[in-house]
């Protein structure tokens, strides 16, 4: 199990996760095995005896051994293997913080911070209708993207959880949580399966929002929090239609909260798709898209990701 | 006699010598001094300077002056006259020692020391901006941001240190600043008071008892004027002025008056003949600055950490900076990386730092009598091993005081010390009675009345200095003198001259019984006896035969040669048949016997040694450092006093001791063997700068006597050829070659003139030679904990470097950022480096010897290799745990951190995981690291806590130190922490500074790390103590 556990690290350090981003196609063929990979690890992960919840103090100083011992690690200094109470620290560690209370965790922005698919290295999309060279490569992004959410692969790994309400589950903070499931269906003119260039081939562009993860974060309960774009500078007819899916425009909160990947292996990001159908072309048109609810905060001018996102549309045909 | 003043100063400037030229008198012969060692060098630029400094006036008539300047004795110059001259030659007075302009003092302290470093740090921050900005119009400020930063940093600590060092030449200035001198001049037919300045060549001057001559004069007329010129020539006797020429010399002659020389008593007219740069002292002191002042050592040792830390910082700069370009890191980059280094490894504050301790230090000195004008000074003492000091006022207490008295064939000792409180000799006797009375009645001097509250020994007399000493003496001894005089009335009286050597007054005696004249006399011993048939002994008169007449001159030799003024005194009672109470004394026709007198007894005196003096030298000795003494006293004088101070050691012997006890002749003897040597003027005017090595290297007690101020340049040159940090000590104008020329130079704050306090780097407001040895320990102490500051200082400088090189190689994101740095630099680390100043001395600095100026660096191996490898490395590792803690519980753990760096530092990942699968935008991440910033920033902060602790001692455990006997360190230590918890809870919300509002509990994640330094620390100093000599402390002590 120890073994096991060790070999589950390897997948979290950042270079899987990098490629990704850097390298859509390749990565996004990863992005699944990785998944499955992972997926398949936790299975075989033995539930870790009760941690019981410590004092703050005393789990920050554990942790500071554990990180002096990590970095001696990746100096090639670490341990050796075998030793036993070496591997039983690392147990610990790995499951010291308790993701619902979040007592090792810091993070004070309990905000919700948005990021928008394709990416590609900027916040501007330029192409042009005509040559596909142009906008392949979002397609490319945004299939690679959606592989994890393919409806298939969401009925086998993951549960139809009851919508409107937080997906709590109880139990062992290092126990294997369940996700829920976000088909790639839901999308539906967005999901890239009837028309497989989401749109860009005519001048109609897909772009999906997804939140940040945010671990044990819950979005407030009453009215989902919704998406709504507009022109952020400029001529409000810029844009005349935009249609998102989910129709609702929102984020369920049957996804939340999020216990973090070392538990919650599946888990899907929500998203919504927002399809700009009728946007004046050949013209940069700067798109604010922004979510709007109950004690959202939208207006951050440090972070322009906190509640909105800023991004241009340059179509040209 | 010009021609021979030049030749004294002329050391510098060419040297000119000419034996013949300047044969004078005996006892002048002094002037020649440095003549023998620049003989052969003599060159054209004498016959120059001859014709420029040449003075013929006194030989002029007055009928010649009038017409040579114009001027009129009865009616002075004119007004206007008087106005064209000043304008033409300028005010009277001596320019002052070519100062640097201030703004060059400013710049100096802009570009000097890690200035300059700074500064390409700056630059390279603006090219760096600059070419951000040609790409990209919307770059971010940070860099020209950063550079200003850094501009500001230099200037700022740029402007500290000058006004720091403004501030303590200010001290100076106000010291400097003398009343305004007044003239007495007659213009327009007019007497009139102008301000000395404002003398022309021509006026017609008064001046009286007491004022200081206000330029170099002609004198006119003369009544009863004498003069102190001992600090242009040395010579310690009033010297009398008449109108007439006397000698070729102008220094000689007796019609010239010379500036800033003082009238002692009488009046004279004068006519201006020099003013300014123009007189004979402007000559010298003009001269004097000609010599070049000596790098203090302090100064050098500054360079030389400077050099060190400066090639550092380079050196690993550009490193990286290859080492960055090949990881295909941007070039743009690199060069930020560049400064980081840079900034990192320079201790910004530590110059300041020094500055301020050095002055602090120098105030604390200033409160022990030691006025330090150049703040290096104060170090220079410490490491100064040989003191060359004056004998009068500074060894000595500058006063006559009667030290022993023979009478009944007895030598009798009396106290000397300050206060003279403590007479233990027999009193009972009927001879003291007698001499007691002549002691009392034979004497001129008086006290200045109004003085009844004053201690005796401070009271002001008036009178010469011997008369001084015997009225005190009888003071002390027997009371209200005075009123003693009043009651013995004086009828008659012949005041001591040099043809009779003697004194003598006649006095109705206190007895109303007793109607005879009392006659009493004192004078030279030999003299006195001469005119002597009987001594009294046991109060009883008994014919002088040949044995009492031996007795006396076994006393008299034994006294002489302790090298005292001996007095003898006699008396006589005239018969009351021959000389009736009405009978008239004529003084001129000495109607009355001198001769067949009763000898009563003897009295000796000296100017006796400070009773802090012997204590002083005995921790000279132990504390390394020769004590040579250097008077223009008699050799006998000269060797009595440094015996009695210990500069010669009781049991050391000169070569001429030895040669008396062993009866043979001096030349038999074996030089070897003595340990003391008395070498006098004349023999030093003899010697080869080779012949002077060798006597200073073989003789360990020295005594210069009967040399010229002069030759103290002589002397200080030759134990700076040996290596030696030498101190001077000096009071005449013609002691300032020898004072710059020290390394440091000591002026007497009360004694001096103006132009040896001018030269000094030091002065000493109470003359005392002790207040040197303190200053001595001072500046000991001040080397010792500098080397702790700097330990101190410069160990944080790797825990603030590591983050940059790992930066570089590892990809972590920054751990600290260079504005922080310099907040630590500049902020945390300032006062807490200063506390160190305040620290005790570990143990008797005293007892060791005089550091050696190229091997005891201030910066060592030892200390640069502990501070930055040992301790160090340490508090990195430290800060690093508590950088890891911090990014580890927000969610990025070690493990994902390398190699993080560019997704980091991308504007457009905004969804970068972490450990647990959170998505952060890149905003978030910036706060996250300037979290870090301020955890990083917070480690190094508290492990500094404990490296200020650990630098209080070197050696001994921080527990023998005692550790609150420095409450400043502890001062430090909370100004530490508040510094922080303002940048961190104040500031935190300040983007511009990088700070952020920390969880509580980061703070103390660094505090094991700080309680390891300092376990390793003690345990090192255990080990050190343990063993001493061994590898240990070979490499562990700093």
């Amino acid at each position: 199990m120890r073994r096991q556990l060790r070999s589950r690290r390897a997948p979290a350090s950042p270079y899987g996760y990098r490629y990704r981003l850097d390298d859509q196609d390749e990565a996004n063929q990863n992005y699944l095995a990785d998944e499955e990979e992972e997926a398949e690890e936790e299975a075989r992960v033995m539930v870790v005896p009760d941690l019981e919840e410590e004092e703050e103090e005393e789990g920050q100083e554990e942790e500071e051994e554990e990180i002096e011992e990590e970095k001696e690690e990746e100096e090639g200094q670490g341990p050796p293997t075998g030793n036993a109470w070496w591997q039983k620290l690392q147990t610990v560690s790995e499951y010291l913080w308790d993701p619902e209370k979040r007592m090792s965790l810091a993070r004070t922005g309990q905000s919700w911070r948005v990021m928008i698919r394709p990416f590609a290295h900027s916040l501007n999309f330029n192409f042009n209708v005509s040559e596909p060279d142009t906008w392949q490569h979002y397609v490319i992004s945004l299939n690679g993207f959606l592989q994890g959410y393919n409806d298939s692969l969401q009925e086998e790994m993951n549960v139809d959880c009851p919508p409107g309400q937080y997906f709590i589950q109880d139990g062992d903070e290092d126990e294997d949580k369940k996700a829920c499931q976000f088909k790639r269906s839901f999308l539906k003119n967005c999901s890239g399966l009837e028309d497989p260039t989401f749109g860009y081939s005519t001048g109609q562009p897909c772009i999906l929002l997804k939140m940040n993860r945010i671990v044990g974060f819950r979005p407030e309960l009453g009215d989902p929090v919704k998406v709504s774009c507009k022109v952020q500078r400029g001529d409000e007819n810029d844009i005349r239609s935009i249609n998102y899916y989910p129709e609702s425009a929102s984020f369920d909160l049957r996804y939340y909260p999020y216990y973090g990947k070392l538990t919650h292996v599946n888990y899907t990001s929500p998203l919504v798709a927002m399809h700009f159908t009728d946007v004046v072309k050949n013209q940069a048109v700067p798109v604010q898209c922004q979510l709007k609810g109950k004690g959202i905060i939208n207006d951050v001018i440090n972070d322009r990701f906190v509640g909105r996102v800023i991004f241009t549309l340059n179509i040209e045909t | 006699m010009v021609k021979k003043t030049l030749e004294i100063y002329s050391v510098e400037l060419s040297g000119t010598k000419d034996i013949d030229q300047t044969d004078k008198g005996d006892g002048k012969e002094k002037y020649r001094g440095l003549k023998n060692c620049f003989e052969p060098k003599k060159n054209h630029q004498k016959e120059e300077l001859k014709k420029e400094l040449d003075l013929d006036d006194h030989k002029l008539s007055i009928k010649e002056l009038e017409k040579k300047y114009g001027t009129n004795i009865i009616t002075g110059l004119s007004s206007t006259q008087a106005a064209e001259l000043l304008a033409q030659n300028g005010p009277n007075a001596l320019t002052p020692p070519k100062e640097t302009p201030e703004i060059i003092k400013f710049l100096k302290q802009m570009v000097g020391g890690f200035s300059i470093l700074l500064w390409i740090g700056a630059i390279l921050c603006w090219i760096a901006y600059g070419i951000q900005y040609s790409m990209n119009k919307s770059s971010s400020l940070d860099n020209a941001y950063l550079g200003c930063v850094l501009a500001l940093v230099v200037i700022l600590t740029g402007i500290f240190a000058y006004y720091q060092e403004a501030k303590s030449t200010n001290i100076m200035a106000t010291f400097n600043k003398m009343i305004p001198q007044q003239a007495l001049v007659i213009r327009d037919s007019e007497k009139k008071t102008i301000p000395a300045e404002q003398l022309v060549v021509g006026d017609i001057v008064e001046i009286k008892g007491g004022d200081r001559i206000p330029a170099d004069i002609r004198l006119l007329s003369v009544q009863g004027c004498k003069v102190d010129n001992s600090s242009l020539t040395g010579e310690s006797e009033p010297q009398a002025r008449s109108s007439e020429f006397t000698h070729d010399n102008a220094l000689e002659t007796k019609n010239i008056g010379f500036y800033s020389t003082t009238c002692l008593e009488g009046t004279a007219t004068g006519m201006v003949i020099n003013t300014g740069d123009r007189t004979i002292i402007g000559q010298i002191a003009s001269l004097a600055s000609g010599v070049g002042n000596e790098k203090t050592p302090i100064a050098i040792e500054i360079e030389h950490f400077v050099h060190i830390v400066g090639g550092v910082a380079i050196s690993i700069g550009i490193l990286f900076f290859i080492i960055a370009v090949s990881l295909k890191y941007h070039v743009l980059d690199s060069i930020i990386f560049l400064i980081g280094i840079i900034v990192a490894n320079v201790p910004e504050g530590l110059l300041a730092t020094v500055t301020v301790t050095l002055s602090l230090t120098a105030k604390r000195m200033a409160k022990k009598n030691c006025l330090v004008k150049n703040l290096e000074a104060v170090e220079t003492l410490g490491s100064t091993s040989v003191i060359c000091s004056d004998k009068t006022g500074t060894l000595t207490q500058n006063r006559m005081t009667v030290a022993h008295l023979w009478f009944d064939n007895q030598i009798f000792i009396a106290d000397t010390s300050e206060d003279h409180s403590n007479q233990v000799f027999d009193q009972s006797s009927g001879t003291w009675a007698s001499l007691s009375k002549i002691i009392t009645l034979c004497n001129r001097a008086e006290f200045r009345p109004g003085q009844e509250s004053v201690p005796i020994m401070k009271r002001v007399v008036v009178g010469d200095a011997s008369e001084t000493a015997l009225l005190k003496f009888s003071e002390v001894i027997l009371g209200d003198v005075m009123e003693i005089r009043k009651r013995n009335h004086k009828v008659a009286e012949i005041p001591f001259n040099s043809t009779n050597k003697f004194q003598l007054s006649i006095h109705k005696t206190d007895d109303p019984n007793d109607k005879r004249f009392l006659l009493v006399m004192k004078g030279a011993p030999e003299r006195i006896l001469e005119k002597c048939s009987t001594i009294m002994v046991n109060g009883q008169e008994q014919p002088l035969d040949k044995s009492t007449a031996e007795a006396f001159h076994t006393a008299y030799m034994e006294l002489g040669g302790l090298g005292e003024r001996v007095l003898g005194f006699c008396h006589l009672y005239l018969p009351a048949d021959e000389f009736p109470e009405s009978y008239s004394f004529d003084v001129d026709t000495m109607n009355f016997p001198t001769s067949n007198l009763c000898f009563v007894g003897l009295l000796s005196m000296i100017d006796p040694p400070r009773s802090t003096v012997p204590d002083a030298v005995t921790k000279c000795r132990s504390a390394g450092i020769k004590v040579i003494m250097v008077t223009g006293d008699h050799p006998i004088t000269a060797k009595a006093i440094a015996k009695s101070v210990g500069i010669i050691s009781a049991n050391s012997e000169t070569v001429e001791d030895i040669a008396k006890r062993l009866h043979i002749a001096v030349e038999q003897v074996n030089k070897r063997d003595a340990k003391a040597v008395v070498v006098t003027g004349t023999e030093l005017k003899d010697m080869s700068p080779e012949q002077l090595d060798e006597l200073l290297t073989n003789y360990s007690e020295i005594v210069f006597a009967r040399t010229s101020p002069q030759q103290k340049l002589i002397i200080v040159e030759g134990c700076q050829r040996q290596n030696a940090v030498v101190a001077v000590t000096g009071d005449g104008v013609n002691d300032s070659p020898a004072l710059k020329k020290a390394d440091i130079g000591i002026a007497m704050g009360i004694a001096g003139s103006d132009a040896a306090k001018n030269a000094a780097d030091m002065v000493l407001l109470d003359d005392n030679f002790a207040s040197i040895v303190t200053g001595v320990e001072e500046g000991r102490l001040i080397f010792d904990n500098l080397k702790k500051t700097i330990a101190y200082t410069l160990t944080k400088n790797i825990a603030e470097l590591c983050p940059f090189l790992i930066y570089i190689i590892v990809g972590l994101p920054l751990p600290i950022g260079t504005i922080t740095i310099l907040f630590i630099d500049l902020g945390t680390d300032i006062i807490p480096s200063i506390a160190l100043a305040y620290e005790k001395a570990e143990s008797d600095i005293m007892n060791r010897k005089p550091r050696h100026k190229k091997k005891d660096r201030l910066v060592n191996q030892q200390l640069a290799i502990y501070s930055y490898l040992h301790i160090g490395l340490m508090q990195a590792v430290g800060a690093f745990v508590v950088y890891f803690t911090v990014y580890a519980q927000e969610g990025f753990k070690p493990s994902i951190l390398a190699d993080l760096r560019v997704e980091w530092e991308n504007g457009n990942v905004n969804d970068l995981e972490d450990s647990y699968g959170q998505q952060w935008t890149w905003y978030q991440r910036k706060y996250l690291e300037w979290t870090g910033y301020t955890a990083f920033f917070v480690g190094i902060m508290v492990q500094q806590i404990a490296d200020v602790l650990i630098r209080k001692t070197r050696r001994n455990s921080i527990f023998q130190q005692g550790l609150f006997r420095n409450k400043v360190i502890w001062l430090g230590i909370a100004s530490q922490i508040i510094i922080a918890l303002i940048l961190s809870y104040g500031l935190g919300s300040v983007t511009a500074l990088n700070f952020t509002m920390l969880r509580p509990q980061y703070w103390f994640v660094a505090v094991p790390y700080a309680i390891l330094i300092w376990v390793y620390d003690e345990v090192r100093k255990l080990f050190i103590r343990l063993y001493p000599g061994s590898w240990w402390d070979k490499n562990m002590y700093y």
